[in-house]
């Protein structure tokens, strides 16, 4: 007398990708009836970008150039980097409440559904605001990349989005590994805090470290592959650094990698709050 | 229907702890400390869970209640012994496990938030592959035992207490699942929602055959749904039969109330199996006269407080 | 309220601090970590613009400047904000106004046991490398003393800008939208991100009369000697001007909060 027949291999990523949408059509629709709230967070996002933008600025009104890189080439990477950025603020944004939900017990919740639990999680919060820093940036982007006249071809453009999408997954796996400590240990929100401030460095050329610190920030964490490595496929295309060329795969490796460890967490995890 | 749906056989859970030291000092000698203690939250507790029955799993803060509920829905591993659930080891496959379960922790609310609960349903609906048809039919077996207008599209957020309670209870039932975990169900409700409560779930698992555990602190919750009791504390089970059974095994207890000469009523807690009421009553007589006497007897209530208390066992 | 019981709320403060075991370490190591990019950043900037001496800052100067702006964000953070907002959320904030202790000093004394914490865990740290890195730039004298009064300032002055943002969540559950245009406005115009010497002249002055100042910039100035800091009478016109936006800043949050939490016990919020 089983009650379900059904194949439980179904779940594959259309059954995901469908129940993303449904979530998230119903997320907007509540979103639109708390006006006050939408219009306050996308003037703070306004406001945060326009603040990173008027420091950038200042810097280059003291200075005309760093490191090699002019004015144009420094808002490219700023503007590349603003978009590679914007997935984990729209998608991920959820791993900033993981750290209250682990503390206070709540997290049990995610773990009571026959879906995956980071996928749950995760899909609880879509955040709008992040969508104001992808015009921030695709306007910065676009500005940057018609001074410095790099051609606009079918192939730079299918670059561009590639190295985006690999950009914008070392910040996911960063953002992931940060949050997943909260099942480690306390005070995880230090970490993420931290690692949130680093992402600032990914908008200046990793060349300006020496090599120890290159290596910290190739290998360990991985923020000089939020702009720099990507943004010289399309600067540098005939002397891109190896590290540009392998990004898109490092990216997917780094991405799982940080997913394990988030549901390691989730496995580790005794759940005694309550 | 003699396929047992939870079994489990010398289950034992220990959580490793870091001992704590108390005052400034102490949390500064935590920072560079190792030491760490073992607790067992369960030990050696076996059992079997038949098909369709509302078993009322009770025992004092801290038994290690919601630890075993949380080895039985495959949330945690169990340090050793075997548990089987609707046939499946739960930690080994918690997806496979989580769609024949269906879980309402008290007053954490599993629903979206901030939808409309017909929304949270559809959604559930789409998670658990349910069939339009049977979701359909699930709904209307709820109407037929609800009143679901005030509450179908109200967000979560707006709900009452007792809305979200119903509303949670609604939901771990929508993908008709074999098991249901309910965990202080009726916990700061007021009596008439209490009551409303415990006829849904009641009414849900006469019609949908739905094994039910459900712990409590409700006496009141017991003594209406469930004929089957087992009791752990510490971590173990101290006792597993019927709740009828419950006021003999421990002793057959009834309260004796006497009014005496001066008006003023006396309370003694018998145990007919040792004492004789009788005889109480005659000495009781000799002594101050009695005027009226009441027999009563003793509620689930103060048997399970006995226990609680370590007074009987 | 005697002043043991405000002891004793900071010593629960510092402990509670402490139990963050693992998360104390990771801070310290973070911090150094986020301090030597700061350190290559301006090294290459300095590099590349050819003059040692940029709008009067040496290398050395913004160096110093920045990391201990840098120390001095970590030791001054507070969470006001989020806090309330999570207290009105759950309704505990009836509870915390139902406390013998006025809700505002509550806070701000369960806090001090925190500065405290981070006090000694990232400013001094940080302090006494910067000092034997440079080689004595910082100077070493009475300036200290003319500090920690700044420093306290600066604490007032910045618990009460976070108090009147916190205030108002009683009004809009847009927490992360208000603390976001907060934080970003005290970050820029207090000189934290970039030293407030390489803002345009009509810029500064105007961000010069601003309270966020009295923050970090004004701490910094006093520690080392400059805007005229190194004399006492110099050092007391910065002090005026961070306790002259203290009591303001006490007068508007105190007068903001009587008037919302009015506010909610009529309507029952």
């Amino acid at each position: 007398m089983s009650k379900l027949e059904k194949n439980k291999n179904s779940r594959g990523l259309g059954f995901y990708l469908s129940i993303y949408r449904k979530i998230l059509i119903q997320d907007l629709k509540t979103k639109m009836s708390y006006r006050a709230d939408f219009v306050i967070s996308t003037f703070g996002m306004i406001l945060t970008n326009l603040s990173g933008f008027v420091t950038f600025l200042i810097l280059f009104r003291n200075f005309p150039t760093i490191n090699g890189w002019d004015y144009y080439h420094m808002l490219f990477l700023y503007g590349f980097s603003l978009i590679a950025l914007t997935p984990v603020q729209c998608f991920f944004d959820n791993n900033w409440n993981l750290r209250f939900m682990v503390r206070s017990g709540d997290f049990i919740k995610y773990c009571f559904r026959p879906i995956n639990v980071f996928f749950y999680f995760m899909s609880e919060v879509f955040d709008v605001k992040g969508l104001g820093q992808l015009a921030f940036g695709l306007g910065t982007l676009i500005y940057a990349w018609y001074h410095i006249g790099v051609a606009v071809t079918v192939g730079s453009i299918a670059l561009l989005v590639l190295y985006i999408f690999t950009a914008s997954l070392f910040m996911i796996a960063i953002m992931n590994f940060a949050a997943a400590t909260a099942f480690w240990m306390e005070g995880s929100g230090n970490v993420m805090v931290i690692m949130f401030r680093f992402k600032d460095f990914a908008k200046y050329p990793a060349s300006i470290f020496n090599s120890v610190f290159r290596f910290l920030f190739t290998f360990i964490i991985p923020i000089a592959f939020i702009a720099y490595y990507p943004s010289l496929a399309i600067l540098a295309p005939d002397e891109e650094p190896l590290m540009t060329g392998i990004a898109p795969l490092f990216g997917l490796l780094v991405f799982y990698l940080s997913y394990h460890f988030w549901m390691r967490g989730v496995k580790r995890y005794d759940f005694t709050g309550s | 229907m003699s396929e047992a749906a939870i079994l489990m056989k010398d289950l034992c859970k220990d959580f490793k702890v870091l001992n704590r030291h108390e005052g400034l000092k102490g949390s500064i000698r935590d920072l560079f400390s190792r030491d760490y203690k073992t607790i067992s939250a369960v030990k050696d507790v076996s059992l079997t869970i038949n098909k369709g029955e509302i078993i009322g799993y009770l025992g004092p803060n801290g038994a290690g209640k919601s630890t075993t509920i949380k080895m039985m829905t495959g949330v945690l591993e169990p340090t050793s012994g075997e548990i089987i659930v609707n046939g499946n080891i739960p930690y080994k496959d918690r997806t496979r496990n989580s769609e024949r379960i269906g879980v309402v922790f008290g007053q954490r609310s599993q629903l979206w938030w901030s939808l409309p609960l017909i929304e949270s349903f559809n959604l559930l609906r789409d998670i658990y592959m349910v069939k339009q048809k049977d979701y359909e039919d699930m709904l209307e077996l709820y109407r037929s035992l609800v009143d679901l207008e005030p509450i179908i599209k109200k967000p979560v957020r707006q709900m009452s207490l007792g809305q979200r309670t119903l509303s949670d209870i609604l939901a771990a039932f929508l993908h008709n699942p074999d098991i249901v975990f309910l965990d202080e169900p009726t916990i700061g409700l007021d009596v008439s929602m209490k009551a409303k409560i415990r006829d849904l779930i009641a009414g849900l698992n006469k019609t949908k055959n739905t094994t039910v555990i459900l712990t409590t602190h409700d006496m009141g919750d017991v003594d209406a749904l469930c004929r089957r009791i087992i009791i752990i504390d510490k971590g173990q089970k101290i006792y597993d039969n019927d709740i009828d059974h419950l006021k003999s095994y421990f002793g057959s207890y009834r309260t004796l109330k006497l009014r005496l000469a001066d008006d003023t009523w006396e309370e003694h807690l018998i145990d007919e199996s040792k004492e004789d009421i009788m005889q109480i009553i005659l000495e009781k007589q000799k002594l101050s006269g009695v005027k009226d006497i009441q027999l009563q007897e003793i509620s689930t209530e103060e048997v399970i407080k006995k226990i609680y208390e370590g007074g009987v066992a | 309220m005697s002043p043991k019981k405000l002891i004793a709320l900071t010593k629960a403060g510092i402990e509670e601090s402490l139990q963050f075991r693992l998360g104390a370490f990771v801070t310290l190591f973070a911090n150094i970590i986020y301090l030597v990019l700061v350190y290559f950043l301006w090294k290459a900037i300095y590099a590349s613009s050819g003059t040692d001496v940029v709008n009067g800052m040496t290398f050395e100067d913004t160096m110093i400047y920045l990391i201990l702006a840098t120390a001095l964000f970590n030791f001054l953070e507070m969470y006001v904000v989020w806090d309330m907002s999570r207290n009105i959320q759950s309704g505990k904030i009836i509870l915390d106004l139902l406390k013998p202790m006025e809700y505002k000093a509550y806070t701000f004394w369960s806090y001090s046991g925190n500065h405290v914490v981070l006090f000694f865990l990232t400013f001094i740290p940080t302090f006494i490398i910067v000092m034997f890195v440079t080689h004595g730039a910082i100077p070493m004298g009475i300036n200290l003393v003319y500090f920690i009064v700044s420093v306290i300032l600066a604490l007032v002055v910045n618990f009460h800008i976070e108090m009147l943002v916190a205030t108002l969540c009683l009004y809009t559950e847009s927490t992360w939208g208000i603390n976001i245009v907060k934080e970003t406005i005290v970050l820029l115009l207090s000189g934290a991100s970039i030293p407030l010497a390489f803002f345009p002249e009509a810029a500064r002055k105007v961000v010069g009369m601003m309270p966020f100042r009295a923050v970090y910039d004004v701490p910094l100035n006093v520690l080392l000697g400059k805007g005229g800091a190194d004399t006492l009478s110099g050092a007391a016109s910065l002090w005026g001007f961070q306790a002259v936006w203290a009591v303001i800043l006490i007068a508007a949050s105190t007068l903001f909060w009587n008037v919302s939490v009015r506010k909610i016990t009529v309507n029952g919020g």
